[in-house]
Parts: C-alpha cells; structure tokens; sequence
C-alpha cells in the first residue's frame, strides 16, 4: 500500500506547510486556516508514522531574542517522498500553501 | 486576567496527558500560547485556540504506546466482523437450543412483529440514510458497488438470529428464576432496535469499495462557520480508496455523510 494513500486532505495540507518551511505548530495554524485542535493532532499522528520529527530549538538562541523556545517540526525523507506523491492526488496543496522563507533553528 | 485564564485552561487539558509526556506537552503549547498572543489575536480567538488543547491531549491518551494492540478484536475488515458476527451466531443458536422451555414457534411471530416496531423506533431515533457517494471518474465499478449492499444485508442476516436467539435464551433464564412469563417482548424490541441503528453506522462509517472502516479522523471547519464552509469530521479509507465527510450540523447543502473517490 502506498504511504500517500494514508494521507486525507488536511493532513496533506499539514504535510505541505511544514514542507514549505512553517515549522511550527502555530504557524502551520496561521497558514492552512486550521483550527488547533487539528494541526496538533494531525502533527502527532504525522511524526507517529515518522513524516515528520519535531526538535526543540536551543534555549539560548529563544533567549537571545526574549521569546520561549520553539519546537520544531520537519519533513523526514519518507515525509518528503510522501509530499511528492501526494501532490499527484492533491494538485492544489502547492499553490494553497506556498513556500516560504522561514528562521530556523 | 486572561492571561491566568488561558494557562489554566492548558493546565487542565495537561491532566489528559500521559504522565511521561505531560511536561515536555504542557511547555510546548505554553509556548504556541505566547506566539499566539503575540500574533495580536481578539481574546475569544486565543481562547478558542488554548480549548484546542483538550483534542490534542485527548488524542494522546487516546493513542499512547502501551494502549495499542489492546482492547476488543479489531472489527476494521469485513471478513472479520462477518466472522465475529458469525461466531456470536453459532454461540447465541447453541445456548437457546440448549436452554429448556424455549417456546420458538410463539417466539418467532413475536420476533416478525418486534422487527416492524424496531424499525419505526430507529425511523424515528436516528436518520436512515446510509449517505451520498457522488460518482466521479474513479467510481468503482457495479459489481463492486453491490458488494456493499451483500455486505449490509449479511451483517442483518446475522443480526437478527443473535439477538432472536438471544431473546429466547434470556426469556428461558427468566421464568426458570421467576416462573413469570412475558419477559421475551422486551429484549426482542429493543435488541432489534439496537442491531439495525449498529448496522446503520458500521455501514456509514466503511469504505464502499474496500468495506474497511475508515480511520484518522479529523476535525474540519468551525460550528459558527456551517453556514459558508465546511464544518465536518474528515475519515480516510487507509487504502486510499476516498474521504468521508460526516457534516456535524445539518444544512440544507450538507446534510448526510459525503464519500468522495479518490484515484485508487
């Protein structure tokens, strides 16, 4: 069975804005329009079938800029390749959430 | 003020999580909270956005490591819940057999006739409809299609012997403690009327192509919002077959369950 073939529409859509490079939860939420009680889930589930793998950025660089520490979310290899396949059922998911430039940790 | 408010009510969604993650769940969203105020959001939105932390906490408990592979046979494939059906039937026939003083030729026209009135009570308690499958380009094919209806018309065709036999088993049970008679009517009328309102929703919530039960499901949209957009439970078949939609309100353009095929 395909591994794109588990991801419904909004989970793609979650998958795309990590991919795009909103790597964190409340950002994926500003972007896709979702409310939390679905981007946080759908982030567990995601990680839990290893799409994605958050990470907690250094204490030090959240200090500097007087802010909490953020945690991270990022695409896996698998999550990569399930993205690109997922566009071939979801030919919108590209232009819904585009790329972005984004700090990271 | 709201402030406290808003950490108080992450503070409660924390107690649903899983002791071991609790902390490193409780600073993330404490986290997500500051950029949220920082994004500048009206009150109500903020607060709206902590409450979404009782669904994440939720599904923590709900999927933690040590829970799975636990719990009842899982019914996901047809095979196995025709099997279990089956198996319950064979059970519930066995012991009303073996049960003395079974009175089956008065029973059984006393069944025809609770099976009528059950299904005016699930007319009435429940909605019928099973939901609408649109076609599109990647519709199956008719005789995969009708293999749905077999599928629901076998779990019936087993349903109503269990709970048949069921009835009379526990009728049996009764007047040996009672010697009161009178105690079949009951459990037939309401067993009939549980089965046929399960079979409904088991029936809603598979795939009609695989017949699986759909999985992941995910919360879409806002209730203030049914109006204009989508306010709805999204499932998935995990063999890629579609999504269901499940509205949570009725609206006049989205009033049933919506599959939409996917290219397979």
């Amino acid at each position: 069975m395909a591994i794109e073939s588990k991801l419904s529409h909004t989970a793609a859509m979650i998958l795309q804005a990590i991919g795009a490079g909103h790597g964190y939860g409340f950002h994926v939420i500003e972007m896709t329009g979702l409310p939390s009680g679905t981007v946080y889930p759908a982030m567990r589930r995601l990680e839990r079938d290893s799409l994605i793998r958050s990470q907690w950025e250094r204490q030090s660089i959240a200090d500097a800029e007087q802010r909490p520490a953020r945690k991270y979310y990022k695409l896996t290899r698998l999550g990569q390749a399930t993205l690109e396949a997922s566009h071939k059922r979801y030919p919108l998911l590209a232009k819904l959430i585009p790329s972005e430039e984004v700090e990271q940790p | 003020m709201s402030d406290h408010w808003h950490h108080a009510i992450l503070r409660g969604a924390a107690w649903l999580v899983p002791r071991e993650q609790r902390a490193e769940w409780l600073a993330e969203w404490s986290a997500e909270l500051w950029y949220a105020r920082q994004a500048r959001r009206a009150k109500p939105e903020v607060t709206a956005f902590c409450l979404g932390a009782y669904r994440d906490a939720v599904w923590l408990r709900r999927n933690r490591p040590d829970r799975e592979n636990r719990g009842i046979p899982r019914l996901a494939s047809p095979a196995r819940c025709l099997l279990l059906l089956a198996s319950l039937a064979v059970v519930s026939l066995l012991l009303s057999v073996a049960m003395p003083d079974s009175r089956t030729h008065h029973s059984l026209r006393s069944f025809l006739l609770m099976i009528g009135l059950a299904c005016l009570i699930v007319r009435v308690t429940t909605s019928l409809s099973l939901g609408e499958y649109p076609a599109n380009r990647n519709s199956p094919p008719l005789a995969i299609r009708l293999r749905r209806w077999l599928f629901l018309a076998a779990k019936i065709a087993l349903l109503l012997p269990i709970v048949y036999c069921g009835a009379v088993t526990l009728e049996s049970i009764g007047n040996r403690a009672e010697g009161a008679a009178g105690l079949l009517i009951q459990p037939l009328l309401w067993g009939s009327a549980l089965a046929f309102r399960w079979v409904l929703r088991d029936q809603r919530k598979r795939c009609p192509v695989c017949l699986r039960l759909l999985a992941n499901p995910v919360r879409v949209g806002r209730p203030s919002g049914s109006f204009l957009e989508w306010n709805c439970t999204e499932l998935m078949c995990l063999r890629g077959h579609g999504l269901l939609y499940v509205p949570e309100g009725r609206t006049s353009w989205f009033n049933a369950p919506r599959w939409f095929y996917l290219q397979p």
